[in-house]
């Protein structure tokens, strides 16, 4: 028998499996139980008679943005603050998969590991959020975009902290549009642009060129020059300015005033598509970046195959390029830090030692090129846009892009920068789809966001 | 009444009842944890109990088991260094009328007193029994006893008694009835009456058990009552009617536990009825495959009027018993070709009616039994291989079962198609906690399947995940019971059964957890003692039979009260044998009382 018994060891195999697969559930419990709570589906949080209710979401100034109440979750009384804010707040059947209702749902709903979806006092403390972002600036972001579809994104570049987040096409949260998913007009609804979605830059890729111009010749970038006759030839296709202006001998500075195509494709052929590629992807292009746990649609930049005429329209953001909102936001935030980028947040004293800790930051170019490129774009603001269509005294810095999207379509009309100043540190990004120009389109947006954080 | 109803408004009510929640797991565990710290510390010491003396060498071989073999070979319970003696030349074993020698399959033979031995023979206290060229006597033993060896025994020094290990368990299943008759913030009494009556089928066997038959230990059945009892309070609060078939089942699963402790008594009739119990399973299984119905997609069904029958439910128990043997006859048949054919056999039938996860239960259980009787890593291998080509050959002609698997470890990439149910499960588990959301408070048991196949998910829902994890312990502690009493069986036969049994239970309770909870792929198999299901709760009644049986003081109060026992245990003295003086089995079923 003492054969048999020592044999019986075998079955210790079969606990050590109970027990390993036991223990991998806990482990995974702990680290992935608040995401598999959260779920839409889950009954416990979004069924009519649910036990949990979620927290409150207050703006920055501690205006009511959504509360759960008798019959269940409501927003703010404003249709145009609710719409203004979707994206960035939520909407009650967790479609938006980067709202803060779905990505902060765990400390909406008091969520822990030991107590689970339960009240208790433990996790009644401290379920409600208040947001970095101002309602304000939010409905005068998207009254200014004028139905257009698009993104904004402006943050303070000291802090992080968001002050303004507006995705188009959006919804109204109280009364979800029936035909949501069959009509056009909401396609993508569900996406917030500016932090989910790419689109083709156009001329605010001339910063990224002018930087890898300056990276390549670090004395002499200011001094090169190349004539304009409006429209070129270059490997074997044409490259035309817009409306085919010929802007004559140019160096970067009035290059980048006028947003002059041909220089910047001649300078792009000259940079070189392995220098300008490095040079993008050091900016942040390629690479995934993250505002917390939201991971954030990539830029991309591929020029391994371009010839040379590609490589032109490349360096003034055409080709394959695509620029994502938030991306841009920060690549501005950085220039006006001297080269570092802090991670935005969208909430405020998050936990006690967030102020300690300080946000995260990212180098994206060094602080020399900063310098050099917070001058290029302040000099089109105060030489070419006018410091007029902004408020006083900000002193703002930007560049414009019209994105060509073909299809018989309008372009992307972009404004991104930010503003030299102590008193109103803000960096911005500005997408209006289907829009009549840079300025027009997206500086107005610009304009009326700033006016309104003033 | 009215207190009651202020109470009820007053908001506290919440709060009260989860930390009765809290309070039932911690309750559970201290049954499962006492249940087997007071198992063990029943058990007889292992000491000898009679001795071989071998006249040649003057050396005093101690006989330390119910069945000894002896031999050449090392490995033997009693290992003679005589070359003129075979490998495995014979086994002493003990059965009712005394010290039995067998041959199994020896060379030289077996002689006993100088006659040669035709099978068996039984022995006297002083016989001469000659092996080769070694000639060994048997003696009782004058050995004191061991102290015990073991470092850590529990927390106590002291067994729990049974009674009050039964009465924690009671007040487990009371305080989730507590919880059932305020569920949605009401005062229901009537749902007191499955925890009563589940209450009272515990006590009857308890008092069977412990007041008439005068068994000593009770463990086993206190961790069958209380699983059984927490399964149906759980189902009771969302499914009344489900309830009410379990008890039913229960009560029938204590009737066939009862029945087969007693078929098991008698070893020979056991022996003589193992043939009739396969060729009746194989029966029954390929009768389900004429006339079984389809349920969910497997015709592991047989409806008798209003009863449904799962008849692999029961064809396991059968599969132990023909798996199993004594040490004689595992000495004698070394080769597993007769099981392996069953094996096949029953695990054809199974996945001919579409039941994929209890085929894979039939195979681990026969590996298990494989692997106790032949301990060939080799044979194993072999059988592995063959599996492999299997699967192989089921996956070709049965693409759609790769479908299962297509899934697993993804589930959240699917959730609302093929990962349906695994993310339900981890979603309401991790709504639950620890403690639970609430008996009857849970949205999982809407789903299909939610009380069979995701009954685990369930309970950590509605119970938390403290007590799903204690019930995971109380499962897989019994894979320890059957450990502790391998060696102190009254024969291989019950040591094997009773690690088939523990290993299926626990097999089964891996693939049930962990299929749902996407660790491993989704095989929809029920979970023992806790997913609805009549047959399920039987079978597994009649699985613990087997760990009960395997327990020596199972039979030992019948066999003191048949026998006498002398208080006096000395030197070798063939006179004393039969003495009077009568002991009762006050504190175990020891083997020292057979011979003194």
């Amino acid at each position: 028998m003492k054969t048999v018994g020592f044999r019986s060891i075998v079955l210790y195999l079969l606990l050590a499996v109970l027990a390993g697969g036991a223990g991998y559930l806990i482990v995974n419990l702990f680290f992935h139980g608040s995401q598999w709570a959260m779920q839409p589906y889950n009954g416990h949080i979004y069924a009519e008679d649910a036990t949990v209710k979620l927290g409150e979401i207050e703006d920055r100034d501690g205006l009511l943005l959504a509360a759960t109440g008798e019959e269940g979750r409501y927003y703010n009384d404003s249709e145009t603050v609710r719409k203004a804010m979707l994206h960035t707040v939520g909407d009650p059947y967790g479609m938006i998969s980067t709202s803060v209702e779905h990505t902060m749902s765990s400390r909406l709903s008091g969520y822990n590991f030991f107590t689970g979806l339960n009240r208790t006092v433990f996790s009644q403390m401290g379920t409600d959020v208040t947001l970095s972002l101002d309602a304000g600036a939010c409905t005068a972001a998207y009254e200014a975009m004028n139905g257009h579809n698009g993104a904004v994104f402006v943050y303070n570049y000291n802090t992080g902290e968001v002050l303004c987040k507006v995705s188009a096409p959006t919804y109204d949260p109280e009364n979800v549009p029936e035909d949501i998913e069959e009509n056009d007009a909401y396609r993508g609804a569900y996406l917030d642009n500016s932090l989910s979605a790419s689109f083709t830059p156009g001329s605010i890729m001339k910063v990224v060129t002018a930087a890898a111009a300056m990276e390549k010749w670090p004395d002499s970038w200011m001094d090169r020059v190349y004539s304009c006759e409006g429209a070129e030839e270059l490997g074997g296709d044409q490259i035309t300015c817009l409306h085919s202006e010929a802007h004559g001998e140019q160096d970067l500075s009035s290059a980048m005033g006028n947003s002059c195509n041909l220089y910047f494709a001649k300078l792009a052929n000259d940079v070189g598509a392995e220098a300008l590629q490095k040079k993008a992807e050091e900016m942040g292009f390629n690479s995934e970046l993250h505002m917390g746990s939201i991971p954030i649609s990539k830029s991309e930049i591929d020029l391994s195959s371009c010839n040379r005429n590609q490589l032109g329209w490349a360096g003034v953001g055409q080709y394959t390029i695509l620029a994502n909102p938030y991306h841009m936001a920060v690549l501005m935030g950085a220039i006006a830090r001297g080269g570092e980028y802090t991670e935005p947040v969208l909430t405020r004293n998050q936990d006690l030692f967030s102020g300690l800790t300080g946000g995260k930051s990212h180098q994206l170019c060094t602080a020399k090129e900063a310098q050099n490129l917070r001058s290029l774009l302040r000099n089109n603001v105060e030489n070419y846009y006018g410091d007029w269509m902004f408020p006083e005294g900000m002193s703002v810095c930007a560049k414009t892009g019209t994105g060509e999207v073909g299809e018989g379509k309008a372009p992307n009309c972009w404004m991104i920068g930010f503003c030299d100043s102590e008193e109103y540190p803000y960096a911005f990004a500005v997408m209006a789809e289907e829009g009549t120009g840079g300025v027009e389109s997206a500086g107005t947006v610009v304009s009326a966001v700033l006016q309104a954080l003033k | 009444m009215e207190m009651i109803q202020e109470f009820l408004q007053s908001g506290f009510l919440p709060t009260a009842l989860l930390i009765v929640r809290a309070v039932v797991p911690v309750l559970a565990l201290y049954v499962v944890w006492r249940s087997y710290t007071s198992f063990q510390k029943g058990q007889r010491r292992r000491d000898p109990v009679v001795v071989l003396w071998d006249e040649g060498s003057n050396a005093r071989l101690p006989v330390l088991y119910w069945e000894n073999s002896i031999g050449r070979s090392k490995s033997c319970d009693v290992y003679l260094p005589d070359a003129s003696v075979s490998r495995d030349h014979a086994v002493l074993m003990r059965r009712d009328e005394g010290w039995v020698i067998c041959d199994t399959d020896s060379k030289s033979g077996v002689f006993v007193n100088g006659k040669k031995v035709q099978d068996r023979k039984l022995l006297k206290i002083g016989d001469k029994i000659t092996l080769g060229s070694t000639t060994l006597s048997l003696w009782n033993s004058d050995a004191q006893p061991q102290r015990s060896r073991k470092a850590f025994t529990g927390f106590s020094k002291n067994a729990a008694s049974p009674f009050k290990l039964m009465f924690v368990a009671s007040l487990v299943h009371f305080l989730m009835a507590v919880q059932s008759c305020f569920q949605n913030g009401g005062f229901a009494p009537d749902k007191f009456i499955p925890f009563l009556t589940v209450l009272l089928m515990g006590w009857g066997l308890y008092v069977i058990s412990v007041g008439v038959l005068k068994r000593v230990s009770f463990e086993i059945e206190t961790i069958a009552y209380l699983l059984s009892g927490i399964g149906i309070n759980l189902l009771a609060a969302s499914d009344p009617d489900a309830a009410r078939t379990q008890i039913v089942a229960m009560a029938m699963g204590m009737v066939l536990f009862s029945l087969l402790i007693w078929f098991m008594n008698d070893m020979e009739r056991v022996a003589k009825l193992r043939l009739w119990i396969g060729l009746g399973a194989l029966g029954l299984l390929m009768l389900t495959l004429v006339i079984g119905t389809e349920v969910y997609g497997a015709k592991g069904w047989i409806l008798l009027g209003p009863l449904s029958v799962q008849p692999s439910e029961f064809v396991k128990i059968a599969f132990i018993f023909v798996g199993t043997s004594t040490l004689d006859r595992l000495q004698t048949q070394k080769n597993i070709w007769e099981f392996l054919i069953f094996t096949g056999a029953c695990m054809g039938c199974l996945a001919l009616m579409n039941d994929f996860g209890t085929a894979l239960i039939f195979f681990a259980c026969f590996l298990i039994i494989a692997f106790m009787r032949s301990g060939s890593v080799r044979t194993i291998a072999l059988v592995l291989v063959g599996a492999a080509l299997c699967v192989f050959l089921i996956l070709k002609f049965k693409p759609h079962v790769i479908a299962r698997f297509a899934v697993w470890g993804n589930a959240w990439s699917d959730a609302y198609g093929d990962g349906f149910q695994q993310t339900r499960t981890l979603t309401y588990i991790a709504s639950g906690g620890m403690f639970g959301m609430g008996l009857g408070q849970g949205y999982l048991c809407n789903m299909f399947a939610s009380d069979s196949d995701l009954v685990f998910g369930m309970l950590c829902e509605e119970q938390g995940l403290a007590l799903g994890m204690t019930v995971l312990l109380a499962l897989g502690i019994l894979i320890l019971y059957a450990r502790s009493d391998v060696t102190r069986s009254r024969s291989t036969f019950f040591s094997i059964a009773s690690c088939a049994a523990a290993g299926m239970l626990v097999f089964q309770a891996c693939l049930n957890v962990f299929g749902p909870t996407d660790i491993l792929p989704f095989t929809g198999v029920t979970l023992p003692f806790l997913s609805a299901g009549g047959s399920s709760m039987m079978g597994v009644w009649g699985l613990m039979a087997f760990l009960k049986a395997s327990d020596e003081r199972t039979y030992a109060a019948r066999r003191a009260s048949r026998r006498g026992a002398s208080s006096n245990r000395k030197t070798p003295d063939p006179a004393r044998k039969g003495s009077a003086g009568r002991r009762g089995a006050a504190h175990s079923g020891s083997m020292e009382d057979i011979y003194s």
